[in-house]
């Protein structure tokens, strides 16, 4: 089930007043209806891999409690194993294992080999399986490292596997914030109600009016690359990296926003990135549960920056390279990992002082650009040539022709009410503000607009989250 | 405790609710006179055909109605009055509906249906590109919910908001009053004619599925005109390549349909005047001014006989 799906606004409802008002006396029996409505919800789009996050449930849950349990190292080594090759292998299979068949041949083609492809199988790709495999291993990983006890409430475990707010694209939650909390008595409180409303209407308009309509127009370039020059390929860009910002915050906001509605508090996962005065910033910033996710399973085991110089950089690369990895089982996502691990080895060898300022966010935003290029051409080659496009023929920009004209000026207007709002907030937090208005009126009414232009602006196609593919 | 916080949520939703609604209410009115305020562009050409013409002659179909039949050649040999209430993009869905809004207002004399040869194949665009109607739900709701509803069965829940009915409307309407959009009775004339073309035959054949709501919608399109007394008429735009049909199913089932209901067809595929005539090409599929005007002047002579 989508979020921007009018099957989501039946759904919502029904889940929370059973929630609430049928089974309140009982955590057990929250837990039971969150559980249900969670494979309810992913079941909508394909019954058949809600196997997949059971079969995932289980091993990760027994895998814990053994791991807690043996007094045996070697014992405990094994299941934890167990745990990291069953979620790995899985999403190994199901993400990646054309994408290494296709290289192979690939490779072999350039190298004068003719391999045949009868090994390439019709994988289809379980939607949040990047997500949640990664949040079941921090689970398994940390009993194993003692920094978390195993819970021995299966029901809680499974809740905290398939949590529906946050299944499919995230955030990635730890399962020392998010454990307790299905193990502990949840209190419904306007203040949080009200608040997780505001966080869901924000997150509908970053998707529907910003990222739904500057995808018009960033398709309609990115698709139909030969028939485009520089300056098109580079409004194109600019508008995709608000884009992916608008559809995955969005999300974010939305599954945040909907944990609240049930109690639930979920870590932060976007700070408002694209005002980092630094690529090293724009990490701490952008998608956040993943970012420190990779800190802290990957990057600080391979010992971090607490290593000579070349090994650590040699860390940041890797680490950022794998991130790419995971963003997609295509070499764009892996360039734009490394290319992003690039820039964080140049800012080590050459920034000594933390950059601020308004002439650095630019560059920032230049730099993060010029990576989402690889991030959103559908394959390299496309990437090359668009770069060499926008150094060598600026030529005409495209504004789109019959209705893809509006779709871009719709674009541009909404992309400038979330800078405006973007902007007051890092720069200006005390000024007017209307969500936080003293005034209950202004609130309301404030609110009742933005809904008003996500209803009369927003996109309303059914579509998908970018990062659903991940 | 809990239920005090219950009950201030519960009044708290209900006044943002009511003030949603009065803000949905008060910017609707606003975004619906911007969008029927609009005298050029699609939108005020549609318009114009739901809600102000009296012409005897109404003309549907996509862009190659809208493009190849000039009104003025029409009224010249007909003596009667016409339209082209020809949209671009749209299909059977939309054609349907426009009619239905159309007679429950007027009952023009003839109606002319240019013919797609695609038409009853299914389309995602058909469906997606009904939002063009959804301005008019609030005043044609019973013509439009059985047609709509095909789009989505919320529809009734969709379009309560006035925001929703006017979604993405208000570009359109700044847009064609900065540079307003000329149309002559509807029809908007191309230029220019094509100076190369290889001569090919166009196989319009294709492994596709029949989509029963199109082919509902021929049926009941036909059914309000001979229950509203008007007068139908299929027509198939000329191409400028020759067309090989014999297969598509789409087309075939069209001429069975208008054989059953003996609608007349006249068919300008491979017509001699036509075909390889660069000269009345805007592009291999629509016709330019000089074009239609001889199109529009032999149906219109094709009707009166």
């Amino acid at each position: 089930m989508l979020f921007n799906s009018f099957d989501f606004f039946f759904f919502l409802p029904i889940v929370f007043i059973l929630y609430w008002f049928v089974a309140y006396k009982s955590i057990k029996f929250q837990n039971i209806i969150l559980l249900i409505a969670s494979y309810v919800f992913y079941g909508w789009w394909d019954w058949r891999f809600l196997s997949l996050i059971a079969l995932s449930t289980l091993i990760d849950y027994t895998a814990g409690l053994k791991i807690h349990e043996s007094k045996d190292s070697s014992t405990k080594k094994k299941w934890l194993w167990l745990s990291i090759i069953f979620n790995l292998g899985m999403l190994g299979f199901f993400k990646y294992y054309n994408f290494f068949i296709d290289s192979w041949i690939d490779l072999c083609a350039s190298l004068g080999y003719a391999v045949e492809s009868s090994w390439t199988l019709q994988v289809i790709l379980p939607v949040g399986i990047s997500f949640y495999t990664f949040q079941t291993l921090s689970y398994s990983i940390d009993i194993y490292k003692g920094k978390l006890k195993p819970t021995s409430n299966f029901i809680a475990f499974a809740t905290f596997v398939s949590f529906f707010p946050q299944l499919v694209a995230g955030p990635i939650e730890r399962a020392t914030n998010l454990i307790p909390q299905f193990l502990t008595t949840r209190k419904f409180t306007y203040k949080t109600f009200s608040y997780g409303i505001k966080l869901m209407i924000w997150g509908f308009f970053l998707k529907l009016v910003v990222a739904d309509r500057a995808a018009i127009y960033v398709n309609a370039v990115y698709n139909n690359i030969d028939n485009h020059d520089g300056l098109s390929f580079i409004a194109a860009t600019v508008l995709f990296a608000f884009q992916i910002y608008g559809d995955f915050a969005g999300y974010s906001l939305i599954a945040i926003g909907t944990s609240k509605l049930f109690g639930f508090d979920l870590m932060t996962n976007f700070k408002r990135p694209y005002f980092s005065a630094s690529v090293s910033e724009f990490w701490t910033r952008w998608h956040i549960s993943l970012s420190t996710w990779f800190r802290d399973y990957l990057y600080i085991p391979l010992g971090g920056n607490r290593v000579k110089k070349p090994r650590w950089l040699f860390n940041l690369f890797i680490t950022f390279l794998i991130s790419g990895l995971w963003h997609g089982a295509n070499w764009t996502f892996v360039v734009w990992g490394g290319l992003n691990g690039v820039y964080l080895i140049l800012e080590v060898l050459f920034l000594k002082k933390k950059r601020k300022g308004i002439l650095n966010i630019g560059i920032t935003f230049i730099l993060i650009n010029f990576a989402w290029i690889f991030f959103r051409a559908n394959t390299i080659n496309d990437a090359f040539f668009i770069i060499k496009r926008i150094c060598t023929v600026p030529g005409r920009l495209y504004i789109g022709s019959g209705d893809d004209i509006t779709a871009s000026l719709y674009a541009t207007l909404a992309i400038a009410i979330l800078v405006v709002i973007e902007t007051k907030k890092e720069f200006f937090n005390t000024a007017f503000s209307i969500s936080n208005n003293k005034y209950e009126s202004v609130r309301l009414f404030g609110y009742a607009v933005l809904i008003y232009m996500i209803l009369y602006f927003g996109v309303f196609g059914k579509s998908q989250f970018i990062y659903f593919q991940f | 405790m809990v239920k005090k916080e219950y009950k201030l949520s519960l009044i708290k939703l209900g006044k943002f609710l009511l003030i949603f609604l009065i803000v949905d209410f008060g910017l609707g009115i606003v975004s619906k006179q911007l969008f029927f305020s609009q005298e050029t562009g699609k939108y005020a050409r549609s318009i114009q055909a739901v809600k102000n013409t009296n012409a005897q002659v109404l003309i549907f179909g996509s862009s190659h109605a809208h493009r190849h039949y000039v009104p003025e050649v029409f009224e010249k040999n007909l003596n009667k009055t016409t339209y082209n209430a020809g949209a671009e993009g749209q299909q059977l869905l939309y054609h349907l509906a426009m009619q239905q809004m159309i007679v429950k207002r007027v009952k023009p004399e003839i109606i002319i249906l240019n013919i797609d040869e695609d038409f009853l194949y299914y389309s995602k665009e058909a469906y997606d590109r009904l939002s063009d109607l959804h301005p008019y739900y609030s005043d044609y709701r019973q013509e439009l919910r059985p047609i709509l509803g095909l789009e989505s069965k919320l529809v009734d829940v969709k379009l309560f908001f006035n925001a929703y009915q006017t979604n993405s409307t208000i570009m359109h309407v700044l847009r064609y009053f900065a540079s307003p959009q000329l149309d002559y009775l509807g029809y908007r004339p191309l230029f220019g004619k094509i100076e190369k073309h290889s001569s090919i035959i166009n196989e319009t054949n294709k492994e596709q599925d029949l989509d029963d709501n199109f082919v509902n919608a021929l049926y009941q399109f036909i059914a309000t005109a001979i229950d509203n007394d008007i007068k139908l008429v299929f027509v198939t735009s000329p191409r400028l390549n020759q067309v090989d049909d014999v297969n598509n199913v789409s087309f075939n089932k069209i001429k069975n349909i208008a054989k059953e209901k003996e609608i007349p067809l006249i068919n300008y595929f491979n017509h001699k005047e036509f075909t390889n005539k660069l000269e009345l090409f805007h592009d291999p599929s629509h016709l330019n001014d000089t074009g239609a005007r001889l199109f529009s002047r032999d149906v219109a002579l094709k009707i009166v006989k």
